[in-house]
C-alpha cells in the first residue's frame, strides 16, 4: 500500500496535519499539563458535573467519536472555564499547589499545605469545595486530616 | 588465778552476724515487665499499621476520583482528534479509490452497526 508519508526522516512523531472538518465548531483545547489538571480535578468534577455526566452517558450510548462531539465541546469549555476562574481568582495558590505536585511525584499527600490554602481560596471565591465521593461518613476526609501518617515523608 | 594464759575471747561487742541470705545484684526489669513492654510496643505498632492501611485506602480513593473527574475531559479531546484523523483518512481513501466505481468509502468490514475502531493506524 502506498504511503502518503513523504520520505523525510524527522525526530518528531508524525501528526496528521489535516484540520477538523468545518462542520465541527472550533473549541480551544485545554492545553494544561497533568499537574495543573490534577490540582484542579476535584473542582472540575464538582463544577462540571452535569456536563461531564451528560458526556459519559452519551459515550455509553455509542463509543463512536463522532457521536458525542457536541457534548465533548461542552465538557472542554466547562473545564476551560474552571481553569480560567481558578487562575483569575486564586492564581498564586493554584500555581503553588500544582508546582508542589509537579515536584513531589504528583502525590496529593505531599502537598497538603498548599492544597489547604487553595481549597480555602476556591471555597471563598468560587464556592466549590473538594469532596471525595465514598469517603467514610462522620470523619474528616483524607485531605482534611489533622495529622496524617503519609505526608511527604512517611511518619 | 594466774597461770600465764589468756583465754581467747570473742571481740568486745561480739562477732558480726553471719550473712547467710542470698545477696544477688539487681538483674533488671522483671519478666512480666519485659513481656508487658513488648506487648505494648506490638499493640502500638499494629494500631499504627491499621491506621496507615485505612489512610492508604483513602489516598487511593482520592487519586482514583481525581482521575475519574478528568476522564470526560481527556476523552472529549481524544475523540475530537480521532474524529479529525478518521475524516482525513476517509478523504484520503476517497481520493485514492476514485478510479474504482462501486467502492464504498469507509465501509466497515463488520456486519454490525456497533462502532468498531479502525484497525489501520496512520502513524
Amino acid at each position: 500500500m502506498a504511503s502518503h508519508r513523504s520520505a523525510v526522516l524527522t525526530d518528531q512523531p508524525y501528526t496528521d496535519p489535516n484540520p477538523l472538518p468545518s462542520s465541527v465548531p472550533h473549541v480551544d483545547e485545554l492545553g494544561a499539563t497533568s499537574a495543573p489538571l490534577k490540582s484542579a480535578s476535584f473542582f472540575i468534577g464538582q463544577y462540571c458535573k452535569d456536563v461531564n455526566e451528560d458526556f459519559m452517558l452519551c459515550k455509553q450510548e455509542n463509543r463512536d467519536p463522532a457521536h458525542c462531539l457536541k457534548e465533548g465541546r461542552k465538557v472542554t469549555r466547562c473545564a476551560a472555564e474552571v481553569i480560567g476562574k481558578l487562575r483569575e481568582n486564586c492564581l498564586a495558590e493554584f500555581d503553588a499547589h500544582w508546582q508542589c505536585l509537579e515536584k513531589n511525584n504528583q502525590y496529593f499527600q505531599a502537598c497538603r499545605k498548599p492544597e489547604k490554602i487553595l481549597n480555602q481560596c476556591v471555597f471563598s471565591k468560587l464556592n466549590i469545595s473538594k469532596t471525595i465521593p465514598g469517603s467514610p461518613q462522620g470523619q474528616p476526609q483524607i485531605h482534611e486530616k489533622k495529622s496524617p501518617i503519609f505526608t511527604r515523608v512517611q511518619k | 588465778m594466774s597461770h600465764g594464759f589468756k583465754q581467747d575471747m570473742p571481740p568486745s561487742g561480739g562477732y558480726e552476724t553471719i550473712r547467710y541470705k542470698r545477696n544477688l545484684p539487681l538483674r533488671g526489669p522483671s519478666g512480666a515487665m519485659i513481656f508487658g513492654g513488648v506487648a505494648a510496643i506490638c499493640a502500638f505498632g499494629f494500631w499504627r499499621l491499621g491506621a496507615a492501611n485505612v489512610e492508604k485506602r483513602e489516598l487511593k480513593r482520592e487519586k482514583a476520583w481525581s482521575r475519574i473527574y478528568l476522564v470526560p475531559l481527556i476523552l472529549a479531546e481524544q475523540d475530537r482528534d480521532a474524529y479529525r484523523r478518521s475524516q482525513a483518512a476517509l478523504a484520503r481513501e476517497k481520493e485514492i479509490m476514485s478510479d474504482y466505481p462501486g467502492w464504498e468509502v469507509g465501509k466497515s468490514s463488520y456486519n454490525s452497526s456497533r462502532y468498531t475502531p479502525s484497525t489501520i493506524v496512520v502513524l
